[in-house]
């Protein structure tokens, strides 16, 4: 063999090696699920209870955490059926806390993650406000903070400077002691339901499995973790 | 027959007068950006349905014509195209001068701005938009390399680099087509044909601009320009734009085909609407047909005028195609209950608007004069231009 068949010869094998792993960087494009723990958590709300024109869980929301104006954490849709003389139904709708999220698959500095209980949030200081996770949530649940606002009605929640995105944290401020996130508690009806769904005793898992819940658009595999009865 | 390199002179009253109309545009828009970032970006037209506006349509279309003018900055060294050595140089300081331009865009958008180091310290695997921050910064430094290259005459260091040149440009823009491709969400952004698409039509404005540029330049520097150089490029031009327009054509005959993706397209070019003006006049009218027949035309594809003029026409085509890409995406609503309407106070279900602001436009047209300084300084401070462009 003379030397420039083995360099040929070598050459091909180093550009294989070289190839060889690429495949696995195939696996990037799918955000590994690194928050696997115990607990997940998650929310059934239902729609049988929630009263046309109520916007009680709305308002504590944007009480408690101190939501500017044209934004919405948690916000109740209308939905009617595209068939004659069909009724308007309310609907809220929040983050789902995707157990594959969107967001924070294309967060590009890593702001938007997923914490091991399954809630996912926003690191508000390092959010450069590009704005591209509002472009990739097919569920319209994140909000920019376009104007500064100095008016705070709940000092137990950070303020959040304008040019950042924000969206619905389940009250990661409550639920950290023991509380319900505001909506739940204020809900009238008892409309929502949150906990573990990994806790098979618990009132959210057993209504999940009853299979008579139904999450928002399934087809696109985020996996929400907020479950609607009667949708 | 060996090409001399000089820089220009730059002491004309014309010279010094387009320096500071520049500087002044330039100041406007810096300061425009000021107010985004100090008050906040209420002030311009983008809001919670199209969070995306003008900037970001600006930036996707500069990193379109950096990469054209870097892959017809290789024509010579990587395609063997030698006749087009005279301006490979201007060619690849363009493509670098644009990419600035573009990341300037980018930066001046974000909410936070001064937090774009952390793009850099944290690079996120799993998004596509992060991995261009990468690709982006690279391209610069190649760019840099490969005018380096270029001044001191490194013949083979010239084809290696322009052919990594070439292959990262067409990454780099494949990557800016799947910033919106890869979006499953949205049924006028996912699409595999985004990224090819994306190459294309950054092939066909770069080739546009770097006609009129170089026309203009060799003129306003009285310096010789052989039109058969221009005649080539033009031919080359009339077949990125046919490109362009055959991947336009099975995008939009996919999605109208699609019963899931069939309102979106149809909102887009049958509904009436702006999107749909845009669409048809400023790209298919005026971005492919008009410059198509133009270059094809037997008494008019040889005349100098006439493929300035259409490639005017192309320079407007790609930035409405760009325009086109961002916004309805964002205007036309996600679908969240299929089979059903669907109302709210944050405008789910309904129609979004973006109207764009004075702010955005001042900001624009500041990023393109800071472009434009760069470029008229740097045909001072290097030698950029050949003394004469003979084919």
């Amino acid at each position: 063999m003379d030397r420039r068949t083995f360099l040929k010869i070598g050459g091909g094998l180093v550009l294989g090696a070289a190839i060889a792993p690429l495949p696995q960087l195939v696996s990037l494009l799918r955000a590994e699920d690194t928050a696997s723990g115990k607990t997940k958590l998650g929310m059934v709300i239902d729609l049988n209870k929630c009263k046309p024109g109520c916007t009680i869980c709305v308002d504590a929301c944007r009480k408690e955490n101190n939501v500017p104006p044209d934004n919405y954490w948690l916000r109740v849709a209308n939905i009617k059926p595209k068939f004659p003389n069909a009724q308007n139904r309310p609907i809220p709708l929040l983050c789902n806390h995707c157990e594959d999220p969107f967001c924070v698959k294309v967060c590009l500095v890593k702001a938007s993650f997923k914490r091991k209980d399954g809630i996912v949030l926003i690191d508000e200081h390092r959010c450069i406000g590009c704005r591209y996770c509002m472009i990739v949530c097919p569920y319209k649940s994140r909000s920019f903070v376009f104007k500064k606002t100095n008016k705070w009605t709940n000092p137990d929640v950070p303020k959040r400077m304008h040019g950042v995105v924000e969206k619905c944290n389940f009250c990661v401020h409550r639920i950290d002691k023991g509380l319900m996130p505001a909506c739940v508690d204020a809900c009238p009806e008892k409309a929502m339901v949150f906990g573990n769904l990994n806790n098979s005793q618990s009132e959210i898992a057993k209504l999940i499995a009853s299979g008579k819940t139904k999450t928002i658009r399934p087809d696109l595999s985020s996996k929400p973790k907020v479950y609607y009865l009667g949708l | 027959m060996k090409i001399y390199f000089t820089k220009i002179e730059g002491k004309t009253i014309r010279f010094y007068l387009l320096v500071a109309v520049l500087t002044v545009l330039a100041s406007g828009g810096l300061y425009s950006s000021y107010l985004m970032y100090t008050k906040g970006h209420y002030l311009t037209g983008m809001n919670n349905q199209v969070p995306w506006g003008m900037p970001i349509v600006l930036t996707i279309y500069l990193i379109g014509l950096s990469a054209g003018s870097l892959v017809l900055s290789s024509l010579s060294s990587v395609f063997g195209q030698t006749e087009y050595k005279s301006f490979a140089r201007v060619a690849a300081y363009l493509a670098a001068l644009l990419l600035v331009g573009a990341l300037l865009s980018l930066s001046l958008d974000l909410g936070r701005p001064e937090r774009i180091t952390m793009a850099f310290f944290y690079l996120n695997p799993t998004s596509i938009f992060s991995w261009n921050g990468f690709l982006y910064s690279a391209y610069i430094v190649i760019c840099i390399v490969y005018l380096w290259a270029m001044f001191t005459e490194r013949a083979k260091w010239v084809k290696a680099i322009g052919t990594l040149a070439v292959v990262w440009a067409i990454c780099v823009h494949s990557g800016t087509g799947a910033i919106f491709g890869f979006v499953s969400g949205r049924e006028l952004y996912h699409s595999p044909l985004t990224p090819p698409s994306f190459v294309a039509a950054a092939l066909s404005s770069g080739t546009a601009l770097i006609i009129i540029l170089l026309l203009l330049t060799f003129k306003c520097t009285k310096r010789y320009l052989d039109p058969q150089l221009i005649i080539g490029l033009s031919r080359l031009l009339v077949a990125f734009i046919l490109v362009v327009f055959y991947l336009i054509v099975i995008e939009n005959l996919t999605r109208l085909y699609a019963p899931a993706t069939y309102e979106a397209a149809h909102f887009l070019l049958f509904s009436g609407n702006e999107y749909c003006l845009v669409f048809w006049i400023g790209l298919i009218l005026i971005g492919s047909i008009i410059p198509a027949i133009i270059l094809f035309n037997p008494k008019t594809k040889d005349s100098i005028g006439w493929i300035v003029f259409s490639s005017v026409l192309v320079v407007i085509g790609v930035l409405c195609e760009r325009f086109i890409i961002v916004i309805p995406g964002q205007v036309f609503p996600v679908e969240l209950f299929p089979g059903y309407e669907v109302s709210s106070p944050f405008m789910d279900g309904a129609i979004g608007s973006y109207l764009i602001s004075p702010l955005e436009v001042i900001q624009a047209v500041g990023i393109l004069a800071i472009v434009g300084l760069l470029y008229v300084l740097g045909l001072k401070l290097f030698a950029l231009l050949p003394t004469e462009a003979k084919k």
